[in-house]
Parts: structure tokens; sequence; C-alpha cells
């Protein structure tokens, strides 16, 4: 009787969580639970997104699952079977950080942020250079007529310019609205 | 064509399998009503649940229906509360639908029915006062016979 019931405990450790039976193509999670590869493979393709595991809610991918292999397992290639189980993964010892991949997919992932951000500031480059040139047309005139002239009268200038560009910036406004 | 017939075998070994272990290690209140298991495909199922202990419920009978898509158990079983006794509970409309998570979204292939039945009996015990949710009669009018069809809104954590 203790006999079976060891046996029976033991065969349980190595059930699948999913269909309950003995694991077979079994992988196993980063978090430690044992699943026949077909029975997750289904779960995955069930969840495209949002990928959890079964037991503990814990992230799972592909290609965070290892296979197990164990001693005198099947004979037949697990691959030959559909869905393919995945590859076991072998870290090199000294892992390469500049790649090839890896540079390409920094490129990549980087263009479209600098092409917003290109259109984004385009009115903002406008206003400034036109602000500049104003700025440069202004002050020569200030130095040679409005030298003695007191702070408030230097104040109004401002004023003045400053609501003419609010107007300006307006009407771009409006315009980059219409068009 | 060979994905289809291994689902299907997988449905019913995993059924079998949810059966036996059921019959072997029952929890306390909540067993299979074996009248309606002869003779069919296993694909719906009842379960006789009792009002644990100490709670509200303590002494009610409930019968619980179990309907299993050919997808079990990838997608979740529909359950409803069923039979004459439906219990008056914030979760529970009284046409017998329930409003829990794991039903829905949160299933998780690795549950079973045993699990879900021990959720409902957890999700009865907590509750402290008998009554129907606020919507239940404008629900009850306008839902859909399978629950699962529900939008739920799971609001409330702490069940």
């Amino acid at each position: 009787m203790p006999e079976t019931d060891d046996k029976s405990e033991d065969t349980a450790t190595f059930e699948c969580n999913i269909c309950l039976d003995t694991a077979k193509n079994a992988v196993i999670s980063m978090c430690g639970h044992l699943f026949c590869w077909p029975c997750l493979y289904q779960w995955l393709e069930t969840r495209p997104q949002g990928q959890v595991c079964p037991v503990c809610k814990a992230g799972i991918s592909r290609d965070k699952v290892i296979p197990l292999y164990g001693r005198g397992g099947s004979k037949t290639d697990p691959r030959e079977k559909l869905p393919p189980r995945p590859q076991g993964h072998r870290t090199e010892p000294e892992a390469d950080y500049a790649g090839p991949g890896g540079g390409h997919r920094y490129v990549f992932g980087d263009n479209p942020h600098f092409l917003s951000f290109g259109i984004g500031a385009f009115p903002f480059g406008f206003f400034a250079s036109s602000f500049n040139l104003a700025g440069g047309a202004g002050n020569p005139m200030e130095h040679q007529h409005r030298d003695a002239a007191g702070p408030a009268d230097h104040q109004m200038q401002d004023q003045l310019v400053s609501k003419l560009f609010l107007w300006l910036a307006c009407i771009f406004l409006l315009w980059l609205l219409m068009a | 064509m060979e994905t289809n017939s291994s689902s299907g075998s997988l449905l019913n070994k995993r059924l079998q399998k949810e059966l036996m272990s059921m019959q072997r290690e029952p929890s306390p209140g909540v067993s299979i009503n074996s009248h309606t298991l002869h003779g069919n495909s296993l694909s719906q199922w009842i379960i006789d649940m009792e009002g644990a202990e100490g709670t509200l419920y303590e002494g009610e009978k409930f019968q619980l229906l179990f309907k299993f898509s050919s997808k079990y158990p990838f997608d979740s079983p529909e359950v409803t509360f069923v039979g004459p006794n439906i219990p008056v509970n914030p979760h529970v409309y009284s046409n017998g639908h329930i409003c829990l998570s794991i039903l829905t979204e949160d299933w998780s292939p690795a549950l079973s029915v045993q699990a879900v039945c021990l959720s409902i009996v957890s999700m009865l015990s907590s509750c402290k006062e008998k009554k129907r949710p606020p919507d239940n009669t404008l629900y009850v009018k306008t839902c859909s016979k399978n629950p699962k069809k529900t939008k739920w809104w799971y609001h409330d954590d702490s069940v």
C-alpha cells in the first residue's frame, strides 16, 4: 500500500499542469512550473497578449521556457511534431554587447522617434528663428536711437514685440490648422 | 485536423482525471451529482454544494451547473447556479449567473472544477450580508443566457 502511494506521488510531481497527465515533451517555466510543450503552446496561442504562467501568473513566453531532457526519453525527435518545442538556450561566456543585431535594432527603434520629433519641433524652430531675427533687428535700433530712453520705454518696446509675436503665433497656428 | 482530434482527447482525458480526483479526494461540501454523468459525454456536470459551517449559508444546499466547451481547459467552463435554491449574495444574480473573475478573464488552464468550486464556496463564506447585486433586476432582464457573454466589471477584490 505505501509503495503505491509513493508511486502516485512520484508521478504527480511530473504531471503537466494543464492536461494533468505525465508531462510529454516537457518544458519548465522560469517560475518552475512543468508543462507538456503542446499544452503550454496551445495556452500561449489562446492568449497572444498578456501571456502568464497558468499556475502562478508570472510572465511567461515561448523564449522563457526550458525544455527538459530526461534519460531514455522518447526516441522520436519532439521537434518533428507540430508545434516544435523551443530550443534550449546556451549563454555564451562573454556576451557581445554591441553585436550587429543589437546595433541594427537600436537604429530601428530610434528612427521613428527622430521623425516625430522633427515634425513636432518644426513650428518651434520657425518661431525661434523669427524671434531671433526680430531681436537682431530690434537691438541695434535700440542702441542707436533709444539708448537715452528710460527703462519704461524699453519695457514698452518689449511688450510691443511680444504682443506682435503672440499675434504672429496665433496667425501661424490658424494657418497650420487651415492647411 | 490533428490538433482537433488531439484537443478532443485532451478534453475527455482531463475531465476523466478531474472526475477521478474529485471522487477520490472530495473537498468538504462539494460533491458531483453522479446522476448527471450517466450516459453522456462529460460535457455537463452538476455539482452539489453545501453552505460552509459558521457562515450565512450554513445548512443551505445549492447546485452548480458546469458546461465545458470543446476548448476546455484552455477556455473556462460556463458555471451557473441552478435548481430551486440560488444563493442570495452580492455576486450572484437571481438567474444563477456568478460574477467571479476566474470564470472569464482570470481563467487559467491550471484551475479545475474543484478549484472553481472552492472559490465559489469561499466567495459565499466571505459574505456579510445576504443581498442581491444592486443591478440584479436590470441584468436579469437584459443578459444573455450564457454568463460568459457578459462583460463583467470586477470591482470587489476583497473576496
